[in-house]
């Protein structure tokens, strides 16, 4: 059980398909996020403050490499 | 080794960045100032202060020789193990961290739980510190005298001259903006080296087609995720639960040597941004340490050891001049390191200790003074512990194993202190020290109980796991803390505006 013998059937494409699930999970949060917790703390906030956008950007980088790795 | 353009660079380097850092002596006037940079900080430097901070000279040797070895699949750990973890960091943790106005992480659990929890994250975080400053000045010195003939002695001096004293003087500012520098430096001198290596060996696709060829031990190496039953460190049940769910999420949330930088930002969002903005920076490390490990197996397929994979491209790639580039590079993964490490110590020490137990209530004068004097007393101290290292084998090895024991219990308590207002004070303090216990005994017993052959991920996760369930049982059986004792440190239970 410690060393999740119960996991070893599963393949490391399957494995790689957890990993990507995960990085959609994630990015799905972040758009749940309300834009006005985004900006707090900016007065004047532009699209380019959107933070939501940044994080999709390094998701996506993520996504790629796993998926081509 | 290094000619005369090689020392030059050198000293450009060595001269340039102290006074950068001294530069920012007339901006410390409060400990503030000192310990947060006046609050003062922008998002891109704190970002490219968090992603220098992390890697040192030894992980350009350490890495690439696991890539040697194991291929790609090491890459997870700045990959998978920083960028979840940052943006958990960036939109739940740091925005509760910066609005507390708190100077520590172990502040934090001290207001969530009691000062027994806080006294406790914090001595073993100065421990920690304190103990692997000398252990890295020793091991880069070691590895500079090694590469490219520096005396030991003179790296450890210079090196301890210099981080001293813009440290002392300038404060997390100086800290922050020379790890600036010291990142285009870091990014330079490896990106040197890589597409140096790339160009020898025909480029990405020659690379691969020659790796590829070598045999069968060779198939995995371009796979990050790697079977459970894996021969190498890599289990991708490991990488899963022991490094993305536990390991990334303690380091990037729990360890004050990151945190503070976010903690010291200008604003709400500048604090958050920083994260996201390291993340990003984040995804190219693995190109810069691991990629010349890649190179090494097609250039000098042969090697005993993969750790001299690095050594090796050094000698055969570079020309007279870009040597010292790479040097600068290395001094400059040990400065940020070392630097970090010295402000958040006595930040630990003067806000933890000192202010709580030893003389409240003083002036902030007083602090100020206290947390430079910390400064000198840490730097004095790791230059002269740095030789212990010689007379304990695998000492390195040995302070990141006690690392990995005490980050899932500090993170289960963390993750249940901002989510679950159920948790009790004395639910937090049996989590962390029941799961300490946990972890202490599974690496004692680690033969026995484990397959793989260093299973500090798994480790991770086990006592993560303890730590958790033992603070919600203990917490279930005592008493609840009021919402007003939790308002603006507990998800959901924000502070009422203006406060």
């Amino acid at each position: 059980m410690l060393n999740f013998d119960w996991l070893q059937g599963v393949s490391p494409a399957a494995a790689k398909g957890v990993f990507l699930v995960l990085f959609v999970v994630i990015g799905l949060l972040v758009l749940m996020i309300p834009k006005a917790y985004i900006y707090q703390g900016l007065k004047h906030p532009r699209w380019y403050h959107n933070l939501k956008l940044w994080a999709w950007g390094v998701l996506l980088f993520i996504f790629v490499t796993y998926c081509a790795f | 080794m290094l000619s005369g353009i090689d020392y030059f660079v050198v000293v450009a380097y060595l001269v340039g960045i102290m006074l950068l850092g001294l530069y920012f002596r007339k901006f410390v006037h409060s400990s503030q100032d000192f310990f947060l940079a006046g609050k003062a900080l922008p998002f891109w430097a704190i970002g490219m202060s968090i992603v220098v901070s992390d890697i040192g000279a030894m992980d350009f040797v350490g890495v690439s020789g696991q890539a040697y070895r194991y291929g790609i699949a090491v890459g997870n750990f700045d990959w998978l193990g920083s960028v979840p973890a940052m943006l958990l960091a960036a939109f739940i943790f740091v925005p509760y961290f910066w609005k507390a106005g708190i100077y520590t992480i172990p502040e934090y659990l001290g207001r969530r739980y009691n000062d027994y929890v806080r006294t406790v994250a914090s001595l073993t975080w100065i421990a920690f510190f304190a103990f692997d400053l000398g252990v890295m000045f020793w091991a880069t010195a070691v590895l500079l005298n090694a590469l490219l003939g520096w005396p030991i002695w003179l790296s450890i001096i210079l090196t301890a001259l210099v981080v001293g004293l813009y440290t002392f003087f300038g404060g997390l500012a100086a800290v922050v903006m020379t790890d600036v520098v010291q990142m285009v430096i870091m990014f330079v001198g490896g990106a040197t080296v890589v597409f140096l290596g790339l160009y020898h060996v025909g480029g990405w696709s020659g690379l691969v087609e020659k790796v590829s060829a070598m045999g069968p031990e060779y198939d995995n190496h371009f796979h990050l995720i790697l079977p459970a039953d894996t021969d190498t460190p890599f289990p991708w049940t490991g990488i899963l639960f022991g490094l993305t769910f536990v390991m990334a999420n303690a380091y990037m949330i729990g360890n004050q040597k990151i945190v503070q930088r976010c903690l010291a930002a200008k604003n709400e969002w500048h604090a958050k941004a920083s994260m996201v903005w390291g993340a990003f920076l984040k995804m190219f490390i693995p190109v810069l340490v691991m990629v010349p490990g890649l190179i090494a197996i097609a250039m000098h397929p042969d090697l005993d050891d993969g750790d001299q994979a690095m050594p090796m491209l050094i000698r055969t790639l570079l020309p007279p001049g870009l040597g010292g580039l790479l040097f600068a590079a290395f001094l400059a993964g040990l400065m940020s390191s070392i630097d970090s490490m010295l402000n958040s110590t006595a930040t630990l020490w003067t806000k933890d200790i000192y202010e709580k137990f030893i003389r409240p209530g003083a002036s902030d004068r007083h602090y100020l003074m206290v947390g430079r004097c910390a400064t000198v007393a840490l730097l004095v101290l790791g230059v002269i512990t740095s030789p212990v290292s010689k007379y304990f084998e695998g000492i390195y090895v040995a302070v990141q194993t006690f690392l990995s024991m005490f980050q899932g219990p500090v993170f289960s308590i963390l993750l249940l202190g901002i989510f679950w207002r159920r948790i009790t004070q004395w639910g937090g303090l049996a989590g962390l020290v029941g799961g300490i216990a946990i972890a202490a005994s599974l690496h004692i017993f680690k033969d026995r109980l484990f397959t793989i052959q260093d299973p500090f991920l798994y480790v991770s996760w086990w006592s993560f796991v303890a730590g958790f369930v033992i603070a919600v049982i203990v917490s279930m059986a005592t008493r609840p803390h009021s919402a007003e004792q939790l308002r603006g440190l507990v998800y959901g239970l924000p502070q009422p505006d203006g406060a």
